[in-house]
């Protein structure tokens, strides 16, 4: 069965390209419009790896990692950040909040399918 | 549905998308215009700027991700606090945002890249914008995927411990050896489990294991280095070249160029990335620091870390040493300051007069004094030497100005400089670099046509400039050459007609038809551009020239180009002379224009001019021309002179033979002098003065053109 992957961004274009790109590399993907949406689509799903943006309104992507590594089904789900060159600050935190991984802005779909690569396969 | 109408529906969704945020851009603005400190607006619309760039890189649109970088950039420090909103800000930043309204309207429209207009206009507001930058980073640009050149394929050795906390971070160690399939081919994976604890004492969570494997890959050592970017901090991965593979790297770092950073050399032969070299620096400045000692060599610490093996060290060490043996051999220089230069020449100019009346005095014979007149001779020289500086670099500078010019007209030219190491005196370099600025300048702007002219001629769009340089018997030669549209011998002539500098019915050969381009207030072209003047240039060059006991000439080919030829003595310190006297005076004659010196026949002559084998020479008696007293002597001498081409003799009383002397520049009172370039103290303690030939045969032609104005 194909891993499920959960995209949260609030710019519906960019969850859009994502989905795109990912349901082409083989993977599921379901999609998050901010932190809090996202959270409440963690429950009652088996997810396999997150790609959350920084900055939403509602709930922060670093906020929502935080929440997110308390629940014990997703203590260990890897996590990608959706950076900016200009926010190595905020990439610490969202460290320090247990997404390890990065995908800097403004990226291309390939860039983010060969993050997700190096870290689940479909 | 096909992934095709997947992005075409996505594009669709980021238009609305965008117009919204556009939207929330411009109202926050506004917003910001009544209310600077609101921090809620200046954070919407900062966001509203990020979330633009962002969308905007995933479609690949390059224009509105750089323009929208910029915005950002801005907004950010804004938000930072850093700047502070200003009206002058606001009214910066809101055609920004119609800016990209626009670039929407045109994406919905299908069109993803701006046109020219739009690209100007984005650049201009980009401009605008720039007071506001602070020193953070310039444009981004969207960062592509790098595609695999067929780069040949390498044998590495990766061994590679993962840190305890990888599984607990999401990070799955099977996952990166899965994926370094995708980038090569992986073998003889083995897994070093020692790290692994009793049973009992095993934490489930914690990652125990480390992998040794190797991967024949063509890509780049950078590119398997990121593979593990998510890992690299809390784990130790190294990727070093397989052994069979040494002698390939250190046959490359051989035929390396040369370089005295062995860090350098190690970098780009691609056996260490960047990264490594800023790991393994940072790691001898800690052990320096804690140590209290000398940093250990970088390439002890690459070898003891195991970031590069041996060999490969060795053999940059190797080629840094011979960069540095060959550098000591070639250039060991010193800087001096040019005053104590300039008084050490003043002193050999002193012992060169000294010299002379020694000679004088002590006659020609002795093998001693011809002795000390070679060795006089040889401190000259070096003397001399020590002013020389390469012309290349005052050349280099004209790059700047073809590319600058070139942008502002629309031309394509590219710039060809040869014998840039071609030596002159220091002095001469930098006088000459206003005339020559002045020559390209023309030749862009008049020589060299728009690129669409030079196709509809058969030639090629771009144009070529070329600045030479070369040595040629005791001068020194510069030339700017242009394969432009050479000279209009009608329009010149015409033109000079216009403007009364010649007679309408005047038969001209060619070259005194182009040399009319240096007469002054001529200019051919009929739109004064801002660039090449109003028509006071080229005879601004000439007198530049002459001023430095040079000559300037042309030569040019209709619709092949033209070039114009400086030459110039190589030292305005010391001069070859001819000494001649008139009546008490003493003059001298500059060597290399003097062709010929016959006498002045007795009998009758032509008012100012003789026979000379069949043709006129016209003469200036120097006698007449600065008003010497005196009876002139029975036998006089004309030595004949040559400037531009045209000959004229000088009346003298006496010839005195040649010297070689060093020129002491008159006072300010006399500066405004223009029959002479200098004066010197001959051996006998007298004063001679040097005759500056060019204006004098000018000065004397003129005065003979308006006497016969006046006698018709």
């Amino acid at each position: 069965m194909a891993k499920t992957i959960l995209i949260v961004d609030d710019s519906a274009s960019v969850r859009q390209v994502v989905s795109i790109a990912l349901k082409g590399a083989g993977y599921d993907v379901i999609a998050g419009v901010d932190g809090k949406d996202a959270l409440a689509k963690l429950n009652g799903q088996r997810i396999h790896l997150i790609i959350s943006d920084v900055n939403m309104p509602n709930m922060d992507g670093i906020t929502f990692v935080a929440e997110a590594r308390k629940l014990p089904a997703y203590k260990f789900t890897p996590i990608i950040m959706l950076t900016t060159e200009s926010q190595e600050d905020k990439k610490r935190q969202a460290q320090a909040a247990g997404a390890k991984a990065w995908v800097t802005k403004p990226f291309q779909p390939e860039q983010m399918l060969s993050a997700v690569a190096k870290l689940i396969a479909p | 549905m096909s992934t095709d109408d997947d992005m075409r529906e996505a594009l669709d969704t980021f238009v609305t998308e965008a117009r919204d945020l556009v939207q929330q851009l411009e109202e926050g603005l506004l917003d910001l215009e009544v209310r600077p400190a609101a921090a809620d607006t200046v954070n919407t619309v900062f966001r509203a700027a990020h979330t633009l760039k962002g969308s905007s890189g995933l479609f690949g649109l390059r224009h509105l991700v750089q323009f929208t970088h910029v915005v950002e950039t801005v907004l950010g420090s804004v938000r930072e606090g850093d700047l502070e909103v200003s009206p002058g800000l606001v009214s910066a930043l809101l055609p920004c945002a119609d800016h990209i309204g626009t670039m929407i309207e045109g994406l919905a429209g299908g069109r993803l890249e701006p046109d020219a207009a739009q690209a100007a206009e984005g650049a201009a507001l980009l401009a605008g914008l720039e007071p506001y930058l602070g020193d953070g980073p310039g444009a981004t640009a969207v960062r592509h995927a790098e595609d695999a050149g067929a780069a040949p394929e390498r044998s590495w050795r990766l061994s590679l411990r993962f840190g305890a906390d990888c599984l607990r971070n999401g990070m799955d160690p099977l996952s990166f050896l899965r994926y370094l399939g995708s980038i090569g081919t992986v073998s003889r994976v083995s897994v070093d489990d020692s790290g692994l604890p009793a049973a009992e004492q095993m934490d489930p969570e914690t990652c125990y294991l480390a992998f040794e494997a190797e991967l024949l890959s063509g890509a780049p050592k950078e590119e398997i280095e990121a593979v593990f970017e998510f890992v690299r901090e809390d784990s130790d991965i190294r990727i070093v070249p397989a052994e069979h593979q040494l002698d390939a790297y250190v046959r490359a770092i051989r035929a390396m160029p040369e370089s005295d950073r062995v860090g350098d050399v190690l970098i780009s032969s691609g056996a260490v990335t960047e990264l490594e070299m800023a790991e393994a620096l940072h790691i001898q400045q800690e052990q320096a620091v804690r140590s209290g000692t000398r940093p250990v060599p970088i390439g002890e610490i690459l070898v003891e870390h195991g970031i590069v093996p041996r060999p490969i060290v060795d053999a940059a060490l190797n080629r840094q040493r011979k960069t540095i043996e060959t550098r000591s051999q070639d250039t060991q220089t010193i800087r001096i300051d040019a005053a104590r230069l300039d008084r050490l020449i003043d002193l050999v100019g002193e012992l060169v007069i000294a010299q002379s009346s020694t000679g004088l005095r002590a006659g020609a014979g002795g093998e001693a004094q011809s002795e000390v007149m070679r060795l006089v001779d040889e401190v000259r020289h070096s003397a001399l030497a020590l002013r020389m500086v390469p012309i290349g670099t005052t050349l280099r500078r004209f790059e700047r100005v073809v590319r600058d010019v070139c942008v502002e007209l629309g031309k394509e030219v590219s710039l060809v400089i040869t014998g840039g190491d071609a030596e002159m005196d220091k002095a001469l370099v930098e006088r000459i670099s206003d005339p020559l600025l002045h020559l390209v300048r023309n030749s862009l702007d008049h020589g060299i046509e728009a690129p669409a002219e030079r196709r509809r001629h058969g030639k090629a769009a771009q144009g070529t400039l070329r600045l030479n340089a070369y040595h040629d018997a005791g001068n020194i030669v510069i030339e700017v050459g242009d394969d432009g549209r050479g000279l209009d011998r009608e329009k010149i002539l015409a033109k000079a007609v216009e403007r009364g500098v010649v007679d309408a019915d005047a038969v001209l050969t060619d070259a005194e038809v182009h040399d009319l381009i240096f007469e002054p207030g001529f200019s051919t072209a009929s739109t004064v551009s801002s660039l090449s003047g109003r028509g006071v240039g080229m005879d601004v060059v000439r007198r530049n020239v002459t001023g430095l006991r040079g000559s300037i000439e042309v030569e040019t080919t209709r619709g092949a180009g033209t070039t114009i030829r400086i030459r110039l003595p190589l030292t305005l310190a010391i001069i070859d002379g001819f000494l001649v006297g008139v009546g008490p005076s003493s003059f001298i004659v500059p060597l290399d224009r003097v062709t010929e010196i016959v006498e002045l026949p007795s009998g009758p002559l032509g008012r100012d001019c003789m026979n000379l084998r069949g043709e006129v020479l016209p003469f200036i008696r120097l006698r007449d021309l600065f008003d010497i007293p005196g009876e002139p002597a029975r036998r006089q001498s004309v030595v004949i002179v040559e400037q531009s081409g045209q000959r004229t003799g000088l009346v003298v009383d006496a010839l005195l033979g040649e010297l070689q002397t060093v020129i002491k520049p008159l006072g300010v009172l006399f500066s405004g002098l223009s029959c002479i370039s200098g004066s010197t103290i001959l051996g006998s303690g007298e004063i001679a003065l040097i005759l500056d030939v060019g204006p004098l045969v000018a000065d004397h032609s003129e005065r003979e053109h308006v006497r016969a104005r006046r006698a018709a």
